[in-house]
């Protein structure tokens, strides 16, 4: 961009062009966050749901402490690692939305075990994730994860009528559906904008 | 009677640093360089410009080895750049 004498059109052009510039799609590895908490919480679900019925063991049920405490330092790497050139208010937005899940989704389990009724962790913990993917979608406007963000939320009430050992099954069919599938989505989306520019669904 | 356009905004490199920065909480060099398509050179000597204003904070730091400059628009910055679209739409009618 040279430098010269501007007319007053030239001017409203140039900021008109740069604003357009900014709203481009989805940054690299867009997906990620929903991966890592996708994997993790459908792997130690699963490891619990076999491990269970393997041994007959109840204490294997802290293995569900695993979540936070593999998924949270993993989050910091991956935020760290990033190579975020630019910081837009949406970016900001979906970052807030998802400390408050993060931390409210650390506090249900806990809630659980300190509470003097039975307490439904898993529905809460399920209906907490699907609000963040749905509002995350409205946010970035990305079609797909609104409605798996929507679907979830219904789907989470199923594990009110589910019993036993087979919601924590469905809780693991949650977090592939509603998780892994948009993020790979995701990342497949900020590929494609890197490569051709294109904005994914603004 | 027509406001007088601000000098510093009134240059192609700076309005379209300051456009992207009213758009964005921060941008890095390389995005600025990027998307304005300017020289390192050029690029850097009017930041400093916007800089010394007090338009915009630069901040410089290092991520692993190498060094990392993000911008960020100052409330003075913003005001001048609302200003400066204001004395446009007075001279465009």
């Amino acid at each position: 961009m040279e430098e010269k004498t501007l007319t007053e059109k030239e001017s409203i052009e140039i900021i008109s062009r740069m604003i357009q510039e900014t709203k481009e799609g989805m940054q690299e590895g867009s997906g990620n966050m929903f991966l890592l908490w996708g994997y993790l919480s459908t792997i130690v679900s699963l490891m619990i749901y076999f491990g269970y019925n393997a041994t007959g063991n109840t204490n294997i049920f802290w293995f569900w402490w695993l979540i936070p405490a593999l998924g949270w330092p993993a989050m910091v790497y991956l935020l760290k690692k990033r190579k975020r050139r630019v910081v837009t208010y949406i970016n900001r937005i979906v970052s807030y939305i998802w400390i408050v899940i993060g931390i409210c989704s650390v506090l249900v389990p806990i809630g659980s075990i300190l509470a003097p009724v039975p307490f439904p962790a898993l529905f809460v913990a399920a209906l907490l994730v699907n609000i963040g993917v749905a509002m995350t979608g409205l946010v970035i406007k990305y079609r797909l994860l609104i409605i798996s963000g929507f679907s979830g939320i219904l789907f989470s009430f199923s594990l009110l009528f589910v019993h036993g050992l087979s919601c924590i099954l469905v809780f693991a069919a949650m977090f592939v559906v509603l998780m892994i599938i948009p993020g790979h989505a995701l990342n497949a989306a900020s590929r494609k904008t890197k490569k051709y520019g294109l904005c994914s669904e603004n | 009677m027509f406001r007088e356009l601000d000098p510093l905004l009134h240059s192609q490199l700076r309005l379209a640093v300051m456009a992207i920065l009213m758009s964005v909480e921060e941008a890095d060099f390389v995005y600025l360089k990027e998307k304005t398509q300017s020289t390192a050179g050029n690029l850097s000597v009017q930041l400093d410009k916007l800089s010394e204003a007090g338009y915009i904070k630069v901040e410089k730091s290092f991520v692993g080895k190498k060094t990392h400059t993000a911008c960020q628009i100052l409330p003075a910055g913003r005001k001048a750049f609302e200003r400066y679209v204001q004395a446009l739409k007075d001279y465009i009618g």
